[in-house]
């Protein structure tokens, strides 16, 4: 799965959203009121031209009638400017705030250009031609409601720039009909600034209603991105899902080991080719009904199951080398080791359970076989040598009878070579038993000093033979946890190799010390040492130096390496050096016993 | 210790090789008295009939192996008393603590050494009480 999908816009208000609409509305009167700008710029010109002319041709101060008529071009002029630097600016939504000042100042100026006409002009005219200014400034004056009304107060700047100047004008005349003129005036004026408020208000709230629609559209389309792009990353998390899908079903479906899919009430959901060739049932036979796992259990054992199912859903802990005896749809039970996993959600319940089990009939029986052919090989082959070698050590006894020396000698080598395969058959026996860990030691505890007496004892003959002495050095009472009889058959072992391997007339010195826990037990010879190349191989099964040496010696080359697992599987190590002065030493070391307190 | 030596010896085992051996052992180099029996199951009658020192048994014989014929023996009172010995292939600890605990007086192993057969059988009477 991909990252985590991107979260919806929020639908509740938020401060700065609220500033930047307002600030979008502030735009939009300003921009309303620039576009109507032109409209005020042209009828300015229009009735500014008609007024100029009618009070020139009759005026006293034509002068300051050709000034008025140049300043309200030149301001027509500068608005016009203003109008087309407004166009043509970029920060016309931005900064909407200087632009109204710019604006308010512009109107402000056209207010009062008209306010300077009527307090100049009015006093010094006819009675027609006060009449006919008076009209045109109230005309102005309510002619700036439709152009400047967007933005109230720009309206109120210019109504009072056209109305102030001649309100003092008609307070100072000293006329009746003026002044009760100059009491309406402000009625007039506070009207026309109450109209245009409420003109700025309905733009205002329209305003609004145009950006918040805006803003709805912004959002909507927002959402629709996210959802599409949403909408591609589920796709695209589906196919993957999908892909990895198939990749394990068809690690299932080709697997050599029959695989099957439950529920937790043991319905069976898919089940592999493996597991319908294994029991001889078709899927459609197997899926979908009721503890259909069931099929697979012999019916005695159905009790059994339901235990351990109970228990597999309640601990959630997987199985393994679970070996269940199956029934096939044939009647014929296969034996299989099952590996049984819950699949847990991460709400801790179990969604399905695997099983896979793989065919071990055939591996059972060649274990049978072999177990079989050992007893055989123990039992059969021992039996007959018990009467050959027994036969011969009579004979050889001289009990029966003295022999002539050819005789002798043939019935001794008969005896010997019984023996050699007696002892060949015992190493294979228990090289066997120990690598398929079915050797059984019985530890107890065992003062070293009996031990070393014992070995030496059994060994006597056997260095005699060879005409050698066997030295025991350093022997102290020290108690370790072995088994008595395989420790005495590796201390035969190692004596009777290093009598073999002495010279005539040379000793065999059997040490012992005591190091940090543990007993050091050495067996010592003379002999030629090993050879450097057979050195890595020497705990090594049928290892021999040289294969002369087992017709020469005797022994089965198994001796070694039996002394080896033996002494580890009594948490011991075995090992050897060499001496000064030529021959070996082998050694091993075992923990010293620590009686339970 | 039993107060009189060890002379008369009854043995029940079905190969005859190694009875031949057997006998020969304990009487040639034993100076023993041997009675030899090839069939279990006329073992007991044997031995009621050959009145032992000391029974050897085999343990694995047609018809009935030793343990059973030792069993047998202790529910007869004119069998009960003898001390057994097995003589047997069975090498493991756990056989031989299963013979201890059935009431044998002593286990030989095969293969046996005829040479030191007698004084095995010896050894083994000598610890009787």
């Amino acid at each position: 799965m991909r990252g985590k999908m991107e979260p919806l816009p929020p639908t509740s208000p938020d401060p700065a959203r609220d500033r930047s609409d307002r600030s979008r509305v502030l735009a939009d009167q300003v921009e309303l009121l620039y576009r109507q700008a032109p409209v005020g710029i042209v009828v300015t010109l229009a009735i500014g031209t008609v007024l100029s002319v009618e009070l020139h041709s009759s005026a006293k101060i034509g002068g300051w009638v050709i000034f008025w008529a140049m300043l309200m071009v030149f301001m027509c002029l500068a608005f016009t400017g203003l109008v087309f630097a407004y166009r043509h600016a970029r920060n016309r939504d931005t900064a909407p705030d200087s632009w109204l000042r710019r604006f308010a100042i512009g109107a402000f100026a056209a207010g009062v250009t008209w306010g300077f006409a009527g307090a100049v002009f009015f006093p010094g005219h006819t009675d027609e031609q006060q009449v006919f200014l008076a009209f045109v400034l109230a005309g102005m004056a309510a002619g700036g409601l439709p152009l400047f009304s967007a933005v109230w107060w720009v309206y109120a700047l210019y109504a009072i720039g056209v109305m102030f100047p001649l309100e003092v004008v008609l307070l100072t005349f000293g006329s009746r009909l003026f002044t009760e003129l100059s009491f309406m005036m402000p009625i007039f004026f506070a009207i026309n600034v109450a109209v245009a408020y409420r003109l700025n208000m309905v733009f205002v709230s329209g305003y609004r209603l145009r950006v918040s629609y805006g803003r709805l559209t912004e959002d909507y389309t927002e959402i629709n991105q996210r959802l599409e792009r949403q909408l591609i990353e589920l796709e695209e998390v589906r196919r993957q899902v999908e892909a990895s899908g198939r990749k394990l079903a068809l690690f299932a479906e080709r697997a050599p080991i029959a695989v099957i899919e439950l529920d937790t009430e043991g319905r069976i959901h898919e089940v592999n080719r493996e597991a319908e060739n294994l029991f001889g049932y078709p899927a459609a036979e197997l899926i979908e009904k009721r503890a259909s796992i069931k099929i697979l259990v012999r019916p005695a054992n159905h009790e059994e199951f339901d235990r351990g199912w109970q228990n597999l859903l309640k601990t959630h802990e997987s199985l393994a080398g679970l070996k269940i005896s199956n029934p096939r749809r044939d009647g014929i039970e296969v034996v299989c080791e099952w590996t049984v996993t819950p699949l847990v959600n991460s709400e801790g319940s179990v969604i399905s359970i695997i099983a896979q089990g793989r065919d071990i009939t055939q591996q059972l029986e060649a274990d049978r076989l072999k177990q079989e052919f050992t007893s055989t090989l123990s039992h059969e082959l021992r039996t007959p040598l018990t009467s050959i070698i027994g036969s011969l050590q009579l004979v050889n006894s001289g009990v029966l009878g003295e022999l002539n020396a050819d005789q002798a000698e043939l019935t001794e080598v008969a005896e010997r070579n019984g023996q050699r395969l007696l002892d060949l058959i015992n190493d294979i026996l228990d090289i066997e038993k120990i690598e398929s860990g079915k050797l059984t030691l019985f530890p107890e505890p065992m003062p070293m000093d009996e031990l070393m007496s014992e070995s030496v004892k059994l060994n006597q003959g056997f260095a005699d033979r060879y005409e050698v002495k066997l030295v025991t050095e350093g022997v102290r009472n020290i108690v370790v946890n072995a088994d008595r009889k395989r420790l005495l058959q590796v201390m035969t072992n190692l004596i009777s190799n290093a009598a073999k391997f002495s010279p005539a007339g040379g000793s065999v010195e059997i040490g012992m010390e005591e190091k940090s826990g543990r007993v050091k037990v050495s067996v010592g010879d003379r002999g030629a040492g090993i050879p450097e190349s057979f050195r890595n191989r020497i705990f090594g099964r049928f290892a021999q130096a040289d294969s002369a040496d087992t017709r020469a010696k005797g022994g089965t080359g198994l001796g070694l390496a039996i002394c080896k697992r033996l002494i580890e599987l009594m948490d011991g190590t075995i090992g050897f050096d060499g001496r000064e002065g030529g021959g070996t030493v082998f050694w091993f070391e075992l923990p010293v016993h620590a009686p339970k307190t | 210790m039993p107060a009189t030596p060890l002379e008369r010896v009854f043995y029940a085992e079905d190969d005859e090789d190694i009875q031949r051996i057997v006998r020969m052992s304990l009487e040639r180099i034993g100076k023993m008295t041997v009675k030899v029996e090839s069939d279990p199951l006329k073992a007991i009658e044997g031995i009621k009939a050959f009145k032992p020192d000391l029974v050897m048994l085999d343990w694995m014989m047609p018809g009935m192996d030793g343990p059973t014929v030792l069993k047998t023996m202790r529910q007869q009172p004119e069998t009960a008393s003898y001390p057994v010995v097995f003589i047997t292939a069975k090498a493991t600890q756990k056989d031989h603590a299963e013979l201890l605990a059935l009431g044998a007086a002593g286990i030989v192993s095969k293969p046996f050494s005829p040479k030191d057969l007698p004084e095995q059988l010896r050894a083994i009477w000598a610890g009787l009480p």
